[in-house]
């Protein structure tokens, strides 16, 4: 195990996939030596920046990873990502697409690219990809790009993975303008509005200022950063440098404000907190009295011989009292 | 005594219905692949007063479905043209004068894939696919030693070549230049049909508007200079040979000619100027019936096509075509039965009023002909002309119930797929949205689901097998020779020219193409002439327009709709859910393309049935190089890559690969197996080279499938 670790942190590309299997995997034995080999590499973290991809489907997330990605690395930096596939299928099986639009950085040397299948795991992103980016960071990448397959309500859990949260939108999605809640712009450091080119340059470059005009209504803590908004043709690679500028600045100013580290923190609460409640249910779900429990009191519910929180209660209670 | 028609109708129903013990022939048809219902009987009450089919007209006259002459074949039979070309120019021109001398009519040039791609020879990238698939062209002096003794104002001359489109056809004219004579003599036809490419070929270069215009100013400058030569060929042939049925395959094609059309009137041409020079060409598949009508159906759209784009002049509104039989149709098990296929598939053509025909050889489901083989597949013309008699009646089949009614049902089917490109914005727009490809696709894998289930019966593949299974013998193609003997021709090339005449040249290119002026043909030949290469110039155009890379997204759940319930496919499905609870992920496969090599039509059926069955399965980019191959592989960790190949660089890639991947990790557990076009006299080679399992074709998925699965749970 030590030996993974080691080859890991010398940046050895076969471990580094072979650790990553590890961490995505369902076997038992994996599982425990998954979570012996993080604990390792925490205790070496290298300096990688995390950035988050989500986006409507079609919007040219890996297009834009594939443009922006190539810029980076002509910059000679390391870039690993990480791309969660939304592709799956009726019998479990599914095809991973996204490296064909990444075709360039692919090749690259100086960069690492795993696809997942989302499968059902929650949040737009696979079980395994916040270890998977510890791996990357122990093995000295620079950036780590997280593609998630972005359906929408899932940025939180992406979000909490990263320390750039960016969301990529096209020409004329102004009417999901009406759906920026609150709440995605408190997790979306920076909006990308990509296709600025051919026909729908100008469409492009409207929605772009919609965007900051939308943006500008919702004020964050007075010391944070505002929202970015950025305008790019991911086919005519216009836009990058602006794009490197942004990311520079967000983690520039969360830095010197202190937020950079602060939402590490936070996010290792939320991980805790998800890793908890997610054994919990695993193991009420596998201890045969509780399950049975569980499935008598929704029928109970259901027949009216019971109340939702009276049944939730008395499901938790003997739990509890079993330890 | 005369029996009234309706009394003999259902007495006829009644001695059918007992024949074949069910209520009514209403319930007993054939749902073709085109969605097409072919009854048992037609009778008189089948010809209505039909939308699109008039069957009172007659032979050249409109709509032309009885053909576009009055005479046809009576006065002069089809074209024999046979396809070839390998290796270098030298030996293809020794093959074609051999053809020649031997009654072959007309000549078509087989290009290799770097040809194509706009790489010269010596060019790293395509190191595996010099003078492979066709022949190898660098410059003006490769195409003058191709076409060296032949006289280019007296023999007609096919080029199949779409991406790099301009240096080759400018060669060309230089050739012909060279062997003193005027551009305003040379007829053929140059393929020119680039919209196919990014549906199912992939030979581009380019993005596809840039395309578009390279087309353009080949129809706007052979209009005006070259009045014998057919500026393009509207081909449907590779999206049948990708899988397309023949109603898509039919509507696809007019639709691309509708767009090029739109493209030519663009330039300030006037549809009469150009039209006239349009030219077609079908693949002809083994649905004998359904093969004729759509040649039939073809000839009447596009004369209403082109009345409603204004067109007067008759040989604008006339659909010429050349057709070929089709390949996917042929097996590598048992491959003298493909010799029986071909022929009826010829007859085929003939019957539905083909204008030239290429028969395939039976061994090309293997490697490239050799001498027997291509000489077999000329003389199944030559005995149609010389014996059958097809020649002596106008389209013989004119009238016949089932032929009218089945012309005018793939009218109306076709029709309404060109309505829905033509509300996409046209079919550039149509290939944007992936439209195209996507139908195709999901096409192709219901066609291979149905013979892998048997529902489809191919002889000799899935049913009547041969138990001894024939030997032949296979054309060889010493890759590194000619590679060798191309790098010596360029650099001999290249010392004698003059490099600031050429630059001077190529900059005009850039700027022209940059700034959209000129004529990008006319420019081109002025570099070809100076002796700039194939791949010069396309790098010329590449500076202003940059290269084209497709993404490569499949269809999901069509193949494993026909397995409900099938045992084979569940037993697969089970042991893929073991092997997932055993190493705690399922099965991950990496299916690539290396090389310049684009028919991904195996590819993308093997992905995305073995995704239906419970594979993960990774889809590589087209043209990846054996390193970039084998970093995805390790970087994905997976369990097994496929390697589809038909282009005949698996002896030269392959090794590549497995020398890749243990650079990265010797320890590497990686199944490799390949998929595709390979004579067996390479498999004791591959297997040499640590390959785990050899794929021909015709092999069904789900004996892949379970082969794989067992190779690579053993490791």
């Amino acid at each position: 195990m030590m030996k993974l670790r080691d080859r890991i942190i010398a940046g050895e590309r076969a471990a580094i996939a072979k650790a990553i299997t590890l961490v995505e995997s369902s076997r038992e034995e994996d599982i425990i030596q998954s979570h012996e080999l993080i604990s390792e590499l925490i205790k070496s973290p290298g300096h990688a920046i995390r950035v988050g991809f989500s986006g409507p489907p079609g919007v040219g997330k890996s297009t834009f990873i594939e443009s922006f990605g190539s810029y980076i690395v002509n910059k000679n930096f390391k870039l690993g990502v990480l791309a969660i596939d939304p592709s799956s299928n009726f019998t479990g099986g599914s095809i991973l697409g996204d490296k064909t639009r990444m075709s360039e950085i692919s090749k690259n040397e100086n960069t690492f690219i795993r696809s997942t299948p989302s499968r059902g795991s929650l949040g737009g992103i696979a079980v395994g990809t916040r270890e998977a980016a510890i791996i990357l960071d122990a093995a000295g990448y620079d950036y780590i790009f997280i593609e998630t397959v972005g359906v929408g309500q899932s940025e939180i859990t992406a979000a909490n993975l990263v320390d750039i949260f960016t969301l990529i939108v096209g020409p004329g999605s102004g009417d999901e303008l009406q759906g920026i809640k609150k709440g995605i712009t408190e997790y979306a450091d920076i909006f990308i509005v990509n296709k600025n080119d051919g026909d729908l340059a100008s469409q492009a470059s409207k929605t772009a200022s919609d965007y900051k005009s939308a943006l500008s209504f919702y004020n964050k803590d007075s010391d944070a950063l505002e929202t970015q908004v950025v305008l790019v043709s991911s086919i005519e690679n216009k836009g990058m440098d602006e794009v490197l500028d942004s990311y520079n600045k967000i983690v520039n100013v969360n830095k010197a404000n202190n937020q950079f580290d602060k939402r590490r923190e936070n996010q290792l609460a939320y991980w805790l907190e998800e890793e908890v409640r997610n054994k919990i249910l695993l193991k009420l779900r596998s201890e045969k009295e509780t399950s049975e429990l569980l499935e008598r009191e929704v029928r109970r519910i259901i027949v009216g011989e019971t109340g939702f929180y009276a049944a939730s209660k008395v499901i938790i209670d003997r739990f509890l009292s079993k330890k | 005594m005369k029996k009234d028609k309706s009394k003999r109708l259902s007495d006829w129903e009644k001695k059918f219905s007992k024949e074949v013990k069910i209520e009514t022939s209403k319930e007993f048809f054939h749902e073709t692949d085109e969605g097409i219902n072919i009854n048992p009987l037609y009778t008189q009450e089948d010809l209505l007063d039909y939308t699109f089919n008039d069957i009172q007209t007659l032979p050249g006259e409109w709509p032309y479905t009885r053909g576009p002459k009055a005479s046809m074949y009576t006065n002069r039979p089809w074209t024999i043209r046979q396809y070839a070309g390998f290796s270098t120019a030298e030996e293809s021109n020794k093959f074609y004068r051999k053809n020649l001398e031997a009654g072959q009519m007309g000549l078509s040039v087989a290009f290799d894939l770097p040809t194509h791609r706009g790489y010269d020879s010596d060019d790293e990238l395509v190191m595996g696919d010099v003078g492979k698939a066709g022949v190898a062209i660098d410059s003006v002096e490769d195409m003058k030693i191709l076409f060296d003794g032949i006289p280019l104002d007296k023999m007609s001359v096919s080029m199949t070549m779409n991406g790099a489109v301009l240096p080759v056809l400018a060669a060309f004219i230089v050739a012909g230049e060279e062997q003193g004579l005027d551009r305003k003599v040379l007829s053929g036809t140059i393929q020119n049909d680039i919209l196919k490419e990014f549906m199912v070929r992939n030979t581009y270069i380019y993005p596809p508007e840039p395309s578009m215009r390279l087309v353009a100013d080949i129809i706007a400058y052979t209009a005006k200079e070259m009045p014998k030569f057919n500026s393009i060929s509207i081909s449907g042939y590779h999206m049948q040979e990708a899988g397309a049925n023949n109603v898509q395959e039919l509507a696809f094609t007019l639709a691309d000619g509708m767009e090029y059309v739109r493209a030519a009137l663009s330039k300030g041409l006037a549809v009469d100027d150009f039209a006239p020079r349009l030219s077609f060409f079908f693949a002809i598949g083994t649905d004998f019936f359904m093969e004729i009508a759509k040649l039939r159906a073809a000839r009447t759209l596009w004369a209403k096509i082109m009345q409603d784009f204004g067109a007067t002049n008759e040989k604008s509104l006339t659909l010429r075509t050349h057709c070929q039989t089709s390949g996917v149709s042929l097996t590598e098990k048992d491959p003298y039965n493909n010799i029986v296929r071909t022929s009826y598939e010829a007859l085929s053509a003939v019957l539905g009023g083909t204008q030239s025909l290429h028969t395939n050889s039976f061994d090309e489901a293997i490697a490239l002909p050799t001498e027997f083989s291509s000489r077999i597949a000329r003389n199944t013309q030559l005995i149609l002309q010389n014996e059958t008699g097809v020649t002596n009646t106008v389209d013989p089949l004119a009238g016949s119930y089932f032929v009218e009614k089945l012309t005018e049902d793939i009218c109306s089917a076709a029709w309404k797929i060109i309505e829905e490109v033509e509300e996409l914005g046209g079919m550039t727009k149509a290939v944007a949205a992936g439209m195209p490809k996507l139908s195709i696709e999901e096409s192709a894998t219901k066609k291979q689901a149905k013979i892998d289930s048997g529902k489809q019966v191919v002889v000799g593949v899935n049913k009547f097998k041969n138990p001894k299974e024939p030997k032949i013998d296979v054309l060889v193609i010493d890759n590194e020779k000619v590679r060798e003997d191309q790098i010596t021709k360029i650099s001999t090339l290249k010392k004698d020219r003059d490099d600031k005449i050429l630059k001077g040249h190529l900059n005009k290119i850039t700027e022209a193409a940059k700034d959209n002026t000129g004529n990008l043909l006319a420019l081109s030949i002025e570099a070809m002439r100076a002796r700039g290469t194939v791949g010069e110039v396309s790098k010329a155009l590449e500076d202003a327009f940059g290269r084209h890379y497709a993404t490569n997204v499949g269809v999901s759940g069509v193949y494993g709709k026909f397995f409900e319930k099938d045992e084979k496919f569940m037993d697969i499905q089970n042991k893929i859910n073991i092997f997932e609870k055993e190493k705690g992920r399922r099965p991950r496969v990496l299916i690539v393309k290396m090389g310049q090599d684009g028919h991904d039509r195996g590819a993308k059926i093997v992905a995305t049935s073995f995704a239906d069955l419970g594979f993960d399965i990774d889809m590589g980019p087209l043209f990846q190089s054996p390193k970039d191959v084998a970093k995805d592989a390790i970087e994905n960790d997976v369990h097994a890559i496929g390697v589809s190949t038909l282009a005949a660089g698996h002896k030269t890639l392959v090794p590549e690969l497995m020398k890749s991947l243990n650079a990265i990790d010797k320890n590497n557990k990686i199944v490799v197996f390949v998929g595709g076009v390979i004579p067996e006299q390479d498999y004791q080679f591959l297997y040499d080279n640590n390959i785990s399992a050899i794929f021909g074709p015709g092999t069904s998925i789900l004996d892949s499938a379970e082969k794989v699965i067992e190779l690579i749970s053993k490791k």
